[in-house]
This record gives C-alpha cells, sequence and structure tokens, in this order.
C-alpha cells in the first residue's frame, strides 16, 4: 500500500533523499546507545542492532 | 573566402575530432575505471549509569557502572563489486554490582572487559542484487560468542525500492560464575545459549522529500536464558536463589522509519517499534531526532526517544516472590518500565573533507578525514535508573 501511494522519483530528483542525514537507519554513532538500551530494557531488535545473543545479559 | 575559411575550419574540427576517436579506440588496453574509495571509521563512547535495583542483589542494590568502549569498522572496497568489511573494539567497564557476586556489601567496582570482531564480505551481483556475508565473535569473563551472519537485497531498477532478507546466529557459551554464598550447588542445567533471527525489510521513497521504511525480525533463543549471577529474594526467606527463567524465548521487534527532508534547514528523522515476547513483555519505542542545518556541512540534531513495555511474567521485585512459580527473576530490565533519553549530536562533514594525511608507503593515495561527529545522550528509567552517554565519532576514505 505504501509503494503504491509513492510517485516515481528520478535519480536526478534525489538531491534530498541522498543527504546523509535522510539514510534510512541508524546513525554508525548510535551503535553505542541501542546496545546499553538493549541491556537496560526487555525490548530489541528491528533497529539494526542487537536482537539478541552475543553478550551475557537477559537479552 | 569567407565560405572557404568556414569550410576549412569545419574540416580540420572534423579530422581532429575523428582523429581522438581512433587515438582511443586504437588504445586497446584504455578502460574507463569507476572511483571508489574505502572507508574507515573510529568511534568511542563512555556511559555511566546508576540506581539502586541491581539484579546482583536481588533487585535492591547499586547498579553503578561505567563502560569505555571504542570500535574501528574498515570497509574495503576491492572494485565496483565487491567489498570486505573488517571492524573489531573493546568494552572496559567498571561494575559496583558485578563485585557483588562475591562481596554482599558494595566495595570497589569490579573490572573487566569485553573484545570483539567481525570479518564480512559483500557483493554486487547482478539485477540490483546485493548479497553479504559476516563471522565474527567476541570474549569476557564469563561469556564468549560466536555469531555468523548474511543477508541479501533486491533494489528495483529505478533505485527506489529495496527489499531485503537477513539471517544471524549466536553460539555462546557461559563461564558459570554463581554468587559467592550459592555456590554449593549447580542452579543451572546448561552453560549454552543459541540465538537465531531472520530479519526482512522493505524501504520506498514516498516523493522527493520523504522516504521510509519498515523492518520485521523473528529471533528464537535456547539455552541458559539467566545469569547464573543473579540473585533472588522470596517472601519469609534469608536466603536467595539463583535467578531462574525459560530455557526458550521467542521475540518479534517490528520497526518504522519515516525520514521527511522539510526544508533547507530542518529534517525530521523519526522511528517506531512495536515488540512483543513470549515471555509476557510487549513494548512501544518512539524517537525523533531534528536535524538542524547550520549551514552545508554542518548539523546539529536534538533527539528524544521514549520506551515502555510490560513486565515478564517472571518478574517480582526484592523479597515478592512467593515460590509458587517455576521461573523467577528480579531483573529490572524484565520489569513493567518506562524510559526517556533525550540529548544533542553534532555533525561536521564538508565535501571536500577537513584534512589528508598521506599513507606511508602509499605515496599515491591519501587518508581523508571526511566526518567528526558528537552526541550526548542523558536517559532515565523506571524506577531508578540514570544515565548518561557520550559517545565520538571520525569517518576517513582512502
Amino acid at each position: 500500500m505504501l509503494s503504491q501511494s509513492c510517485t516515481s522519483v528520478k535519480g536526478y530528483q534525489k538531491m534530498y533523499l541522498n543527504d546523509q542525514e535522510m539514510l534510512l537507519s541508524a546513525r554508525s554513532l548510535d551503535y553505542f546507545c541501542i546496545n546499553f538500551q538493549s541491556y537496560r530494557e526487555g525490548a530489541s531488535g528491528a533497529n539494526g542492532g542487537k536482537v539478541g545473543g552475543g553478550c551475557g545479559c537477559n537479552e | 573566402m569567407q565560405r572557404i575559411k568556414i569550410f576549412l575550419l569545419f574540416s580540420l574540427a572534423c579530422i581532429s575530432v575523428n582523429a581522438q576517436e581512433k587515438k582511443v579506440k586504437s588504445d586497446s588496453t584504455f578502460q574507463i575505471k569507476k572511483l571508489t574509495e574505502s572507508d574507515l571509521s573510529v568511534l568511542f563512547s563512555y556511559y555511566q549509569q546508576d540506581g539502586n535495583n541491581s539484579p546482583v542483589t536481588g533487585g535492591l542494590g547499586t547498579e553503578l557502572l561505567t563502560d569505555l568502549t571504542s570500535k574501528i569498522i574498515v570497509n574495503l572496497v576491492l572494485d565496483d563489486k565487491n567489498t570486505i568489511s573488517i571492524d573489531g573494539g573493546f568494552d572496559l567497564y567498571s561494575s559496583a554490582s558485578t563485585d557483588n557476586i562475591d562481596d554482599f556489601v558494595s566495595s570497589a567496582s569490579s573490572k573487566d572487559k569485553r573484545i570483539h570482531s567481525n570479518f564480512g564480505y559483500s557483493r554486487k551481483a547482478k539485477n540490483n542484487v546485493t548479497w553479504g556475508l559476516k563471522v565474527g565473535g567476541s570474549t569476557e569473563y564469563d561469556y564468549n560468542s560466536l555469531q555468523l551472519s548474511g543477508y541479501v537485497s533486491k533494489t528495483s531498477n529505478d533505485g527506489n525500492r529495496t527489499f531485503g532478507l537477513s539471517g544471524q546466529a549466536f553460539i555462546d557459551k557461559w563461564e558459570i560464575i554463581y554468587p559467592s554464598e550459592l555456590r554449593t550447588q549447580q542452579w543451572v542445567t546448561t552453560d549454552q545459549r543459541r540465538s537465531y533471527s531472520v530479519s526482512a525489510s522493505f524501504s520506498t521513497i514516498i516523493n522527493k522529500r520523504m522516504q521510509a521504511s519498515i523492518s520485521a525480525d523473528i529471533v528464537t533463543q535456547s539455552g541458559l536464558l539467566s545469569t547464573p549471577f543473579h540473585r533472588v529474594f522470596f517472601t519469609n526467606q534469608t536466603a536467595a536463589r539463583v535467578e531462574r527463567l525459560p530455557f526458550y524465548r521467542l521475540k518479534i521487534p517490528v520497526g518504522v522509519r519515516f525520514n521527511y527532508y522539510v526544508n533547507d534547514f530542518l529534517l525530521l528523522r523519526s522511528y517506531y517499534r512495536f515488540y512483543w515476547d513470549d515471555w509476557g513483555i510487549s513494548g512501544h519505542t518512539f524517537s525523533l531526532e531534528a536535524p538542524v542545518k547550520i549551514n552545508r556541512f554542518f548539523s546539529v540534531y536534538p533527539f528524544y526517544r521514549y520506551h515502555r513495555q510490560s513486565e515478564a511474567n517472571y518478574f517480582a521485585p526484592f523479597g515478592e516472590h512467593t515460590g509458587e512459580f517455576q521461573y523467577y527473576t528480579s531483573d529490572y530490565d524484565l520489569s513493567r518500565l518506562s524510559s526517556h533519553q533525550f540529548g544533542l549530536g553534532v555533525r561536521y562533514s564538508p565535501a571536500e573533507g577537513i584534512g589528508a594525511f598521506r599513507i606511508p608507503g602509499k605515496s599515491n593515495r591519501l587518508l581523508t578525514l571526511k566526518e567528526v561527529s558528537f552526541k550526548y545522550g542523558h536517559y532515565t528509567r523506571t524506577p531508578s535508573l540514570v544515565s548518561n552517554i557520550i559517545s565520538f565519532g571520525t569517518n576517513f576514505t582512502f
């Protein structure tokens, strides 16, 4: 549904979308924040960070 | 005469162009080479927290912890199709609560380190398909982990939509350490933990200023999912027991991102996640960043994040477990909670780079400092945890 409601954007029209701030992912600097949040909260995942495993915590 | 001059000039121009074309064609070794840049990121952070609900002391006691972390990521572009990535880092932490494994009275903090590294390979295949594999591991004083992962993604011909699938496996092993007064018996039956996840993601451009993505994970874990040095205290009992949690856990998080380029000065980056697991926790997480562009290369982004979750079926505070249930924990990470985080980030990334250094031994290659970034965040979590984190990052190309 989301895909169908979108307009076709040509490569030369992507000036704003290609801005570094528009990346559809967490920033590399967010790696540390995502890590400690996954330790201190019962929920994790769906953000490019840890989903469980790899450390000795109730994650 | 004038016509003859124009004709001669036109003829000379044609001959010149033709000669150049022939020169290019006759040089069979000439190839157009696409410029590719490898990059190196160096990241640091300092994290400090305190609270009064440590699970090491049964849900009541200091949670003081400091953690100095560093991570280096290298993406080595071999050619226009193949990339190798290597990352590694360490955590140096001191924890007052971990110190209480052996000494029930809080004392000087226990210190330790965690080291981790990964090696990955990715390839741009035909038909806008990219795939990659990664292997890695980590080690700390009581925990060792081996990680394997892979992904594949397909982008539409116009570059407006991308669909991705990925999988991860963690094969982990505990070094079992019980609280000092509980070492007379075996409390756990395995020292292994396995975590497997599959993820699907879809991103799309909505219009010239908006794009969004959705991703969902399915995570299964089995083995020792509790922490062997966590104490639990029961009603009307003075002696503690070791935390006990189910052998299996299923987790399903679904996240949505939406980014909007409002104008040349302001952007909005938003994120929402719904989380559910079969231990009884469900949660909602929302975050919003508002990068303000001071100029083309310098941006400042205030951010706010909110999270709330229900508690796991096995949680009760200090001294409130009744002993009627098979599983029990007083770890407040698994409690009903809400948390707030806010802070500020700064990013400086001029197009031509900040500075360049010649790489020793490679006289024709430059290491260019492309970006520096800084972020501070203040975090509070019910009922008592407060933490601060400072992160600093640099990015180089070569």
